[in-house]
């Protein structure tokens, strides 16, 4: 067999799951920072982690996906640019006065305090299409954590919060472990946070 | 049998056990090319004698004189450090761990020091920053609980930061661990019966917990069935040397299965009771077992039903139907606990208000339990822990448990459907 004319294997397939992927990581980057102004219990556990924190979730490895680059002719506000160079992430900052800020997907530059590291792009569609809670994939290490695990205890319980927040109740179902009883989370505070949250991650 | 989706074992830890299984421990060093290992253990350890039953038991061939037993209850980096620095200074090439929990740990952070380099065990915190193999390791429990022969991570505490440091890491495991009756011979009643239960905790939580697997369910069962066939014997014949090596055995079993599926609510509970009110491990994990087991019944019931069979026996097992069958296994620990605290005169704790110090202070106070409750968040045991677990629910355990009183299954949040592992 000449080896030269073997096919080489490209990645970048599974267009469909990558771009749903970033698309949730964007939504659940913007939602936390609107959650964390928006709602106490959110705001509350957010205060356990550090100011001056950054915070990366990601899908390894971290470098472009190539039919990203088909994105590069898009204008920046419709795509981030760091999702080009540095493959599908999303950053969060809590700052030295502790607001939480989305910092879109450019690490360049910035130090990460906790990284949480999906395997890869199959791993990061079970768990943000919802068919694995968040608890299951970590006993299924779908995701790795480097830095402080105490931390990443944090980031699972707001992004439970913003689940509830975000999914009618028959997809949150699947994404935590249990879900919030009306004792727990009042339908109103639910449904008013839910338009809120939608509302002002979509608009600004 | 429940096969699970994904799951991951990892045991390669040498296991010797018998009644004269000290006296292998110098033809092991051999294989494994060490020849002059170093001893870390506590002073109570040297009190009672047991380095010196090590002493005799490899007479002739081995010569144990390099010793360092400054290791406390809560052993923090700076006592690594210290016996990583006498490690070098005696030329050794392997360590001997003699002890429980906190000299296992001790010794597994020295190990990593000695081998690896640098100056302190602060270099190398973290998930996996052990990237090679380390000197060889033999473990000596005294203890019949800990299991931490068998876990790859070892705990040591930072003074400075008021933190419990986690060094994970498979090369942390030790090569081998020697179980000798000889070496629990000497446990009080009550220390052996807080372990033991700290081992039967070990082996239920891994049992019903999110990371259960086939693998680690095999160590949990027989673990829990040595536990319950052994003993009540030995506590009421403490020469028991049979018994004594089996609880021994359930131990370093639990330790596996543990160390491989993880555990929920009782260690969470249990580790912050301990970290605010310097609970021992052993107490504040038998008197929560019942609770942790009640607490997620309606998620997993059907799995904790099981662990009735090994537990009370396959008489009991068939007699009871199978709805009762969970409610019969928390009713046994609790008289498993009953029987324990009558037999050691009231040594053994049966709830959270009856543990007290030295001098008779309660310790565990009806006002710290909100703190307990609000600090449970920080630690990892929950998440794998079958039911969500958040401060509300925790003041809820912990309101029975420090009353003595089962937990009210009408009061406990239901949310989600039965747990698929």
């Amino acid at each position: 067999m000449n080896i030269n004319k073997y096919p080489q294997i490209r990645p970048g397939k599974k267009l469909f799951k990558r771009v749903y992927v970033a698309i949730m990581l964007w939504t659940v980057g913007k939602a936390i920072q609107v959650a964390a102004k928006v709602d106490k219990e959110v705001k509350e556990e957010l205060a356990r982690l550090p100011n001056n924190f950054t915070l990366r979730m990601m899908v390894a490895p971290e470098k472009a996906f190539p039919l990203f680059f088909y994105a590069k002719t898009l204008p920046a506000f419709v795509v981030d640019k760091g999702l080009l160079f540095y493959g599908i992430q999303m950053l969060l900052h809590k700052d030295k006065e502790g607001k939480i800020k989305y910092l879109g997907a450019d690490p360049k530059g910035k130090k990460v305090d906790l990284n949480i590291v999906f395997k890869n792009i199959e791993a990061a569609w079970l768990v943000l299409s919802f068919q694995e809670s968040t608890a299951t994939a970590y006993m299924h290490d779908r995701f790795v954590v480097e830095g402080d695990l105490v931390h990443s205890l944090t980031f699972v319980r707001v992004l439970d919060i913003v689940e509830v927040f975000l999914l009618p109740k028959i997809i949150a179902k699947l994404a935590v472990k249990r879900y919030p009883k009306w004792s727990e989370m009042s339908p109103l505070r639910k449904f008013v946070k839910r338009v809120v949250i939608y509302i002002r991650a979509y608009t600004f | 049998m429940l096969l699970p989706g994904f799951y991951d074992f990892c045991c390669r830890v040498r296991i010797v056990s018998g009644q004269n299984a000290l006296e292998k421990i110098p033809a092991m060093l051999k294989k494994m090319k060490a020849h002059t290992p170093l001893i870390v253990t506590d002073k109570g350890v040297v009190g009672a004698g047991l380095v010196d039953v090590v002493r005799a038991a490899v007479a002739g061939e081995l010569k144990l004189s390099n010793v360092y037993d400054n290791v406390p209850v809560d052993s923090d980096y700076k006592i690594v450090d210290e016996a990583a620095k006498i490690y070098r200074q005696k030329n050794c090439d392997s360590i001997i761990a003699i002890g429980g929990g906190s000299v296992i740990d001790t010794a597994k952070g020295a190990n990593i020091v000695a081998s690896l380099g640098g100056d302190t065990l602060l270099d190398y915190e973290g998930f996996s920053a052990v990237k090679r193999k380390l000197n060889p390791l033999v473990v000596i429990p005294t203890t019949a609980g800990t299991g931490s022969e068998m876990t790859l991570v070892a705990v040591i505490a930072d003074p400075d930061r008021k933190i419990k440091m986690l060094f994970v890491s498979y090369f942390v495991l030790p090569d081998l661990a020697v179980l000798d009756p000889r070496m629990t011979k000497t446990l009080p009643d009550f220390l052996t019966a807080s372990t033991a239960m700290d081992a039967m905790t070990h082996a239920c939580e891994a049992y019903y917990c999110l990371e259960k697997n086939p693998l680690s369910d095999s160590f949990a069962l027989r673990a829990i069935r040595i536990v319950s066939e052994n003993l009540l014997k030995v506590i009421k014949n403490p020469a028991d040397m049979e018994g004594r090596l089996a609880l021994a055995n359930a131990s370093t079993m639990a330790g596996a299965s543990f160390s491989n599926s993880m555990v929920g609510l009782v260690h969470n509970l249990g580790h912050t009771i301990g970290a605010i009110c310097h609970v021992p491990h052993g107490t504040a994990m038998s008197i929560l077992l019942p609770y942790g087991l009640e607490y997620n019944m309606h998620r997993c019931g059907e799995v904790i039903g099981e662990i009735l069979l090994p537990l009370a026996g396959s008489e009991v097992y068939a007699k009871t139907k199978k709805e009762e069958r969970p409610g019969k296994v928390v009713e046994f620990i609790r008289k498993m606990n009953n029987y324990l605290h009558e037999a050691t005169g009231g040594r053994h704790p049966r709830y959270l208000k009856e543990i007290v110090d030295k001098n008779g202070a309660q310790v565990v106070t009806e006002s710290l339990l909100p703190a307990i409750a609000e600090a449970t968040m920080q630690d990892g045991a929950r998440m794998a822990n079958p039911e969500e677990f958040l401060p509300p629910d925790a003041m809820l355990v912990l309101e029975h448990a420090w009353e003595g009183k089962p937990l009210d299954l009408g009061k406990v949040n239901k949310g989600g459907k039965k747990i698929k592992y």
